[in-house]
């Protein structure tokens, strides 16, 4: 560490405290301050600490054992929650033996398969695939949670010894469940670094992700050792999440949005010192009790307290040293020479994509599913909304898909656009002011980017995590910048060209007209000198910076477009829907699903976006089903589709990493007339298939019939004097 | 020194493997008797790292056979192939960059011989690594690096040591100490299987060698009458 860094870091330490007292004078709640409450809050803060300290090791361990950071810690944590709650409450089971089953069979269990089956094949995937499938897990386990267990039924789970009173520590108590907390966390943390450091289980679990291969040549069980850290894992994600469960309000989505704290601990640790993690845990588990017990943010900033974490994660990824940031590798596999869509061909594509949705909100292409009266109803809201979602998911395009920066807070750009469409257009409506809202975002994004710029890989999408969870916490429940309002719109029907698009099938209409408009701006954009340079980017920031690209600049105008672009988009998003919730629809999962969505159609094809509109497809064919009556099970089915779907789908990117949408070019391509191309990869593709070098064939072993036909082949002997089923069956 | 009636401690039969749907060996035959130091021997690409990725499990081959001590042991995983006695210095600094010196000898222990044995003997090697012991060995030279690596052939007993391109990127006063170690080795009586791409130092210490080009073994014999061929073969002359 130079003294530079340390001069800077001082004066960062300086300047956070100083505004920490500004606030805190200014927002003096004026709960006076005694022993007692002072401890109590102290006791709560730690306890809350402890707790977080569970999640983080988890993550912690799982990182430095196989280098993947799982973001599904805390929905591990919920499900197991939910199932203790279903074996103590509901059925009545001694609470150790539900914690023993919970804990010690099922969460280990869980962090096997996950390995086996998901998380092992992740090693040498790319780093976006490595975070799509690990946030795709996290949202699969929690709609899966809310599947089981009806996620709005109020629930509790009781305290440990809730009974028994506690310790008298001075003036206040401290609940055994507390202390239990408490010694369980640092004794955890203890037995891991013991484990992680004095054994020899532990330096092979490291040796592991530092180098799977030598480590077997050591003698090492390399998958053996991985089912391990992910069992571990698993345990403390479950531990943490029954522990917490009495703490807090008792949802899925409230549970597992506190695993940003645990974040933003592990980050304190450089996500790999487990000491530091826990105490960086124990300090915002204080910070936090404090800060609500002493201060009032007052209404406006009600949820400003719980910003703390992600503001704090931001700032701790911000401002760590960024030499160890390499997760995932440089991924070397022959990857085909990827082909652009050229001018022409974009504009076919779009056409078609616009006659289709001409056709179909006209009711002639309902796919059987609706009836041109549907638009009246409802089912259709779902596809307008899904619309507006392929929209922002369109602004992921430049940005995740050709630049390679990872970006979890669209929703806090498109809010963002929202936000800036209010107060332009008021509640008029008017369509005039949409590109204004994409100029006034764009510096918004280039402001994202700056701290952006240095950061990569995980900490980049870990900073973005935080940014749309801080915009989510403090500056969208402010009164001022989305007022609520009790029923009615708050956002107008747009009016364009005077026209009040006040109906279901025109403003779908005209969201798929600027849909095609920006997927082929981008088309347009990605044959463009400039495109080239993001994807130059991609590909080596060192390479793009030595053959002249100013890659700091680059990476700000491309977070302006994408943050343009998202700004757009949600002025649609927000007047599909009308109003906005600061609660829910901020909520961090809902931009996770954009972003998974995108990924698992092809977040580097700008066509993807329309891969969200299915999902009300999906929605639109159960509520048809329902009507048909007696096929309850596949409504059921279908239901379960569209609440598991997304998470699948990104998990599938484990085992076709390129998106759905590429595939299907794949196949589609070469029935295309003028893509000779594509007909002549497949051909050589097949080609590969191993054929036998003649000249080596029977020196090893004897013929097989197959290798006889393909030596007639190659010999240029007629197919005609072949036998249609080989010589081996006409021997045999 | 190699006796032709024994059973061969490492044995490639008509080895065909390769990455994905590319063959890089098209029917390797290689043999290391007990005690013998052989050098294979070969210009970049020819499949030698390949052919020693065969002999210790990382890479199944298509076709053929590895025989270990007379066993057939294709399909066995490295690992098991590691407890069992193969010791494979890959390419390119074996070692754990972000574990310290000690750690990495640690992880030599899977080998069967205990903690304090590795370190003893590591340590009298090569003095300078326990200086370093509590360093990262990522921090360490690359001549230290090297040795680190070389002191798990040192200090586990293997039956076989197969090592790949020890020389690579070395100082030669680095490379000729490396190479007296392999020399003291190979006088112990351990068999060892040398891959290089340049012959000088390692000509000295085999008593059998093979020229290797495309994918196949072109040519074994002394290492003497091997050494006047190479620059023919190198130079595709051959």
């Amino acid at each position: 560490m130079t003294f530079g860094l340390r001069r800077s870091v001082v004066v960062t330490a300086v300047v956070a405290v100083a505004i920490a007292t500004v606030i805190a004078v200014f927002t003096w709640a004026g709960t006076p301050v005694t022993a007692k409450t002072f401890l109590n809050a102290t006791y709560i803060g730690l306890t809350l600490g402890a707790l977080w300290a569970m999640y983080a090791t988890g993550l912690v361990v799982v990182y430095t054992t196989t280098g993947v950071f799982n973001f599904a810690q805390g929905a591990i944590g919920v499900f197991g929650a939910f199932f203790y709650w279903e074996l103590q409450m509901n059925r009545g089971w001694h609470p150790i033996l539900a914690l023993f089953v919970v804990v010690f069979l099922f969460a280990p269990l869980l962090g096997i398969c996950l390995d086996v089956l998901v998380m092992r094949r992740l090693r040498t995937a790319p780093l976006v695939v490595q975070l799509m499938v690990t946030v795709g897990m996290m949202v699969f386990l929690i709609s899966l949670v809310g599947t089981i267990w009806n996620a709005n039924t109020p629930r509790w789970v009781n305290a440990f010894f809730k009974d028994s009173g506690g310790i008298d520590l001075g003036p206040a108590q401290l609940t055994w469940h507390r202390f239990i907390v408490f010694v369980t966390a640092v004794v955890v943390a203890v037995i891991l670094r013991f484990l992680l450091y004095k054994t020899r289980i532990g330096t092979a679990m490291r040796a592991v992700v530092d180098n799977r291969e030598l480590a077997a040549l050591n003698g090492a069980r390399p998958n053996m050792v991985s089912s391990l850290a992910w069992a571990i894992g698993s345990m403390l994600g479950a531990l943490g999440g029954i522990l917490i469960a009495s703490e807090l309000e008792f949802n899925p989505s409230n549970l597992n949005d506190i695993v940003i704290i645990a974040f933003a601990a592990a980050a304190f640790g450089a996500l790999r010192n487990l000491p530091l993690a826990v105490v960086g845990a124990l300090l915002l588990g204080l910070l936090r009790q404090h800060t609500e017990t002493w201060l009032n943010f007052g209404t406006n900033f009600s949820k400003a307290h719980l910003g703390i974490a992600p503001l704090l994660l931001f700032a701790v990824v911000v401002a760590l040293p960024q030499a160890r940031l390499e997760v995932g590798r440089v991924v070397s596999n022959l990857r085909r020479r990827e082909r652009y869509t050229n001018w022409w061909e974009g504009l076919i594509g779009c056409g078609a994509l616009m006659l289709c949705a001409v056709m179909f909100s006209g009711g002639w292409l309902n796919f059987g599913i609706w009836d041109p009266e549907a638009w009246g109803g409802p089912a259709l809201n779902s596809a307008n909304a899904a619309m507006a979602l392929a929209l922002i998911g369109l602004s992921l395009v430049p940005l995740i898909g050709w630049a390679g920066q990872v970006n979890f807070a669209p929703l806090a750009f498109a809010g963002f656009g929202a936000f800036v469409y209010l107060k332009l257009a008021g509640d008029t409506g008017n369509g005039y002011w949409i590109p204004l809202v994409g100029l006034i975002c764009a510096p918004l994004g280039a402001l994202v980017a700056l701290p952006a710029a240095r950061l990569r890989g995980l900490y980049l999408a870990l900073m973005s995590m935080a940014f749309a969870q801080g915009m989510a916490l403090i500056f969208f429940p402010h009164e001022w910048v989305i007022p609520r309002i009790g029923v009615g719109r708050q956002f107008s029907h747009i009016e364009l060209f005077g026209i009040t698009f006040d109906d279901r099938r025109g403003y779908f209409l005209l969201m798929m007209s600027v849909f095609v408009i920006g997927v082929y701006g981008l088309v347009l954009l990605r044959n463009s000198r400039y495109g080239r340079r993001w994807m130059a980017m991609h590909g080596s920031q060192a390479a793009a910076a030595t053959v002249g690209i100013p890659v700091v600049q680059t990476k700000v105008v491309v977070y302006a477009v994408s943050a343009s672009l998202a700004g757009m988009a949600g002025v649609f998003w927000a007047t599909v829907a009308g109003n906005l919730s600061a609660g829910q629809d901020f909520d961090l999962l809902n931009g996770f699903q954009i972003v998974l969505l995108i990924a698992a159609a092809g977040v580097s094809i700008p066509m993807a976006g329309i891969f969200l509109v299915f999902t009300p497809l999906f929605t639109g064919l159960s509520h048809r089903l329902e009507d048909t009556g007696n096929v309850g099970f596949l409504v059921e089915i279908l239901d379960q589709l569209v609440v598991l779907g997304p998470g699948l789908l990104a998990i599938g990117m484990v085992f076709n990493p390129r998106g759905a949408i590429f595939e299907m070019g794949r196949g589609f391509s070469p029935i295309l007339p003028w893509r000779s191309d594509a007909r002549a990869e497949i051909a050589a593709e097949n080609a590969q298939k191993r054929e036998p070098e003649i000249g080596e064939l029977g020196l090893e072993r004897p013929f097989t019939p197959e290798e006889v036909i393909a030596i007639d082949r190659r010999l240029g002997i007629l197919d005609e004097v072949v036998p249609k089923e080989g010589y081996g069956a006409a021997r045999s | 020194m190699s006796d032709e009636t024994a059973t061969p401690l490492l044995e490639l039969l008509g080895i065909r493997a390769g990455y994905g749907t590319i063959d890089v060996l098209h029917g390797v035959d290689l043999r290391v008797m007990p005690g013998q130091v052989y050098a294979l021997l070969g210009p970049n690409g020819a499949g030698k790292t390949t052919t020693l990725g065969v002999a210790s499990g990382q890479i199944q081959p298509h076709a053929g056979s590895v025989l270990l001590d007379g066993h057939e042991v294709n399909g066995v995983s490295p690992d098991r192939l590691a407890r069992a006695g193969v010791c494979l210095i890959p390419e390119g600094r074996g070692i754990f960059p972000n574990l310290s010196v000690a750690e990495n000898l640690r992880m030599s222990t899977y080998a069967g011989v205990s903690y304090k044995q590795v370190q003893e003997r590591a340590f009298a090697q090569f003095p300078r690594l326990q200086e370093r012991r509590n360093q990262m060995a990522g921090t360490l030279s690359g001549g230290e690096q090297q040795m680190l690596a070389m002191s798990r052939a040192l200090s586990t007993d293997p039956a076989i040591l197969m090592l790949d391109e020890l020389s690579m990127g070395l100082a030669p006063i680095i490379v000729e100490e490396l190479y007296e170690q392999v020399a003291s080795l190979a006088e112990a009586g351990l068999s060892i299987l040398i891959v290089e791409q340049f012959a000088q130092a390692v000509l000295g210490v085999a008593n059998e060698a093979a020229i290797m080009l495309h994918g196949r073994i072109q040519r074994t014999g002394p290492p003497a009458e091997i050494a006047e061929e190479l620059t023919a073969a190198y130079l595709g002359m051959s």
